[in-house]
């Protein structure tokens, strides 16, 4: 992702993983932490620095605390505890918990189960999660969201089978930037920018004046520039670490229909209301190389270099998505 | 369990023998108190939701001793948030509502604003209710009288918020602070460095001095007071002794914002038999973020919230055990890992990785708190002692703001 924001940066092809990054004399206020295993940055426009620091602050102090409920790193986290005890026992969860484990299995159910937050136990055996790899061992795990019991009365989680756990390292950093804007809003920001390793994003309000923020999906010169204003954007990509699956050279994302690595597309990218939701469907996209079938969704599709046409687009706001020159729209 | 600290060099090195039987050990002495079991859980209320508040929330639904029966904050906008992190827990707009009609709570956990504990504070006990109060108990010398001396008469348990006395990791070092591995306490340090600006958005600009109570001069306790409490309770904790004096200095050196409670501190604080404790916090820089350290004749201790590392001496003798114990490099210093449940982790083959606490320093105090309800035992932290940490960090904040030397008498002390 390449901030390609309306407001006057230095360089506006330079990605926040560059030392000053996007923050170097930006208009406003920048914070910045590591979280999550990733850097979360945040953008807030505007003169009254004292005020917007105050509020970045406290949404970095969701996105803290956000960490400290979901990590799957630390015993003591909520999640850890879901994964311990909710076969034995419901786990009664938080609100923002709860909402986004509703998120998660609509998103499931609506994908045919391209996404799901119970592959934690093939994510192991995969060796994505600081354990060697064992593909064989994948072959006798279980998982399946169908397992997993909400009860929207007491706002708690079970699991109907032992040996399940549960994984929200493809939709926590959006949660956490969707509570992290949450705060901010309740602050009375009225325009900021925020991003996390720069595969989850979220823009409230406009960049300056009254131009959208814009997004470029990936650093490819070719790559879609979307326009972003009070709408999220999560991208899902194969590049980075990989697995050989059977002599074959795949990515990270695993396809919890078939309990293997994801043979599917190089990049996909969801716009949509929500950071979580964006996540979760990006990888889903990414899974079924299929943009979303919803109303309030739009799914950016890269088919590779080779492939004709290459970018995909669908959904209501394909007229977002424009080239980097910004001349014509992409559409499917 | 309160650990034995009364372990001889003799009784140690019998108990340490063995690799790593010397850390190995130490667990049995119950340095993680695990939280009590009970048919019914306590019902506790939470009051004040802000950021810490909702943080302590999420601790407390970690323990199944406790129920979040209720929340309370004068603003709507953070009890509607703390009511989301704590779902079915009832809402009040004020400790006294809460105390008049919520049902179920017999614990109550003060998170407000320190000048606004005392009249919680004093207004749940004649209610009847276990009080945990987060530390400085007070932003006055006569409220944390006050506030002890309440808890003095009442039936229920009062639990300061001063965690390092419930941290496994903190409660291990002491024994080891106890025992002949430091030997004679040369010098004391500490430092709190987290850059942040110490201001809080409200979006109704009415609110915005009550939000910020932290840089109002009238009700602060700065960062000595705020921060420095919870570890000036440290070497309290450690050593059983108070400081005969403090000296102070500090400056705004970043966020020139118009505030005027110092963003930068120090202080120097000195014992009767001639030891120092230099102390210094900022809110300007982060590095190296916060840690005690225990200087002395034999070895250091450094202490950092989850963490805890013993730097022996060359000339030191050796104990046997610490030849197998678990290392990390700190440039030209070499530090032995002290970790609580080392036996475990080591049969996980993870000592190696210097795993710190699993869970928060919230939580540890929290379960004390549980298991002295449940078992009607004094609480990890007593409220004398809670009171006079807030006293000398009062104290020292104002030695901080006259940038002057303030006496620590044993009448300021008095409780």
């Amino acid at each position: 992702m390449i901030v390609e924001p309306a407001c006057p940066l230095p360089d506006h092809r330079a990605t926040p993983r560059v030392p000053g990054g996007i923050a170097a004399k930006f208009p406003g206020v920048c914070l910045a932490m590591d979280a999550m295993r990733t850097r979360f940055e945040l953008l807030l426009p505007g003169e009254d620095s004292p005020r917007l620091r105050a509020a970045g602050e406290a949404a970095l102090g969701e996105i803290v605390s956000c960490e400290s409920r979901l990590s799957l790193f630390r015993p003591g986290s909520l999640v850890s505890r879901i994964n311990d005890t909710a076969y034995k026992a419901a786990v009664l969860l938080d609100g923002d918990t709860f909402e986004l484990l509703h998120i998660c299995r609509e998103v499931w159910a609506q994908s045919g189960g391209a996404f799901d937050i119970t592959i934690g136990p093939l994510m192991r055996a995969w060796g994505f999660r600081s354990t060697p790899a064992d593909p064989v061992a994948a072959g006798s795990c279980e998982w399946g969201f169908q397992h997993i019991e909400l009860d929207e009365r007491n706002y708690s989680v079970r699991f109907l089978k032992p040996g399940l756990s549960i994984d929200l390292g493809g939709v926590g950093k959006g949660h956490a930037l969707d509570l992290a804007a949450a705060e901010l809003r309740a602050a009375g920001v009225s325009r900021a920018f925020l991003h996390a390793g720069t595969s989850s994003v979220l823009a409230i309000g406009d960049g300056s004046g009254s131009e959208d923020w814009r997004i470029a999906v990936s650093p490819d010169p070719s790559s879609p520039v979307v326009k972003l204003r009070d709408f999220a954007l999560g991208v899902s990509a194969q590049r980075g670490r990989g697995i050989d699956d059977c002599g074959v050279h795949r990515g990270h994302i695993l396809d919890p229909r078939t309990g293997r690595p994801a043979p599917g597309i190089e990049t996909a990218a969801v716009v949509a209301p929500s950071a979580a939701l964006a996540d979760a469907w990006s990888t889903a996209v990414l899974v079924c190389a299929a943009c979303p079938a919803r109303d309030d969704l739009t799914g950016i599709i890269d088919r590779g270099k080779t492939a004709s046409p290459r970018w995909v687009v669908h959904g209501p706001h394909a007229d977002r998505v424009t080239t980097r020159a910004g001349s014509a729209a992409l559409r499917s | 369990m309160e650990p034995n600290l009364n372990l001889d060099r003799r009784s140690f090195l019998l108990s340490a023998s063995g690799g790593l039987a010397a850390v190995a050990i130490l667990p049995e002495l119950g340095f993680a108190t695990p939280a009590p079991r009970l048919a019914d859980p306590i019902g506790v209320g939470v009051i004040g939701v802000g950021r810490h508040g909702r943080a302590l929330l999420d601790e407390l639904q970690k323990i199944e001793s406790f129920k979040v029966a209720a929340v309370c904050d004068t603003e709507p906008a953070r009890l509607s948030g703390g009511q989301r992190r704590a779902a079915g827990a009832e809402g009040f707009a004020t400790h006294q509502e809460m105390l008049d009609k919520a049902k179920g709570v017999q614990a109550v956990v003060i998170a407000t604003p320190t000048h606004l504990h005392k009249e919680i504070a004093l207004d749940c006990l004649s209610a009847g209710k276990h009080v945990f109060c987060e530390a400085p108990l007070a932003a006055t010398v006569e409220d944390c009288k006050a506030i002890a001396a309440a808890a003095a008469k009442a039936s229920t348990i009062f639990q300061p918020g001063l965690y390092a006395r419930s941290n496994p990791v903190y409660k291990l070092a002491r024994t080891f602070f106890k025992s002949d591995s430091v030997l004679e306490l040369i010098a004391m340090r500490a430092q709190d460095y987290k850059k942040q600006s110490w201001r809080f958005p409200s979006s109704d600009p009415a609110r915005d001095n009550a939000a910020n109570w932290r840089l109002d001069p009238a009700v602060s306790i700065g960062l000595a007071g705020e921060l420095g409490t919870h570890q000036f309770d440290v070497f309290q904790y450690y050593t059983g002794r108070y400081a005969k004096g403090v000296r102070g200095d500090g400056s705004i050196r970043l966020h020139n914002d118009g505030r005027t409670i110092a963003d930068t501190i120090h202080c120097d604080f000195h014992y009767a038999d001639g030891v120092m404790l230099s102390y210094s916090a900022s809110i300007c820089n982060s590095y190296e973020g916060r840690y005690e350290v225990f200087h002395g004749s034999n070895a250091a201790i450094k202490l950092a919230w989850s963490h805890g590392w013993m730097f022996k001496e060359a000339d030191s003798p050796t104990q046997g055990w610490e030849v197998y114990a678990n290392r990390q490099q700190f440039h030209n210093d070499e530090g032995i890992t002290l970790i609580a449940d080392a036996t475990k982790l080591a049969s996980q083959g993870k000592l190696k990785e210097g795993i710190g606490l699993p869970f928060t320093p919230a939580y540890y105090a929290l379960v004390d708190f549980a298991g002295s309800i449940a078992d009607k035992k004094p609480p990890a932290c007593s409220a004398a002692e809670g009171a006079r940490a807030s006293i000398i960090g009062i104290l020292a904040d104002q030695a901080v703001v006259g940038r002057k030397e303030i006496d620590i008498t044993e009448d300021a002390l008095k409780i």
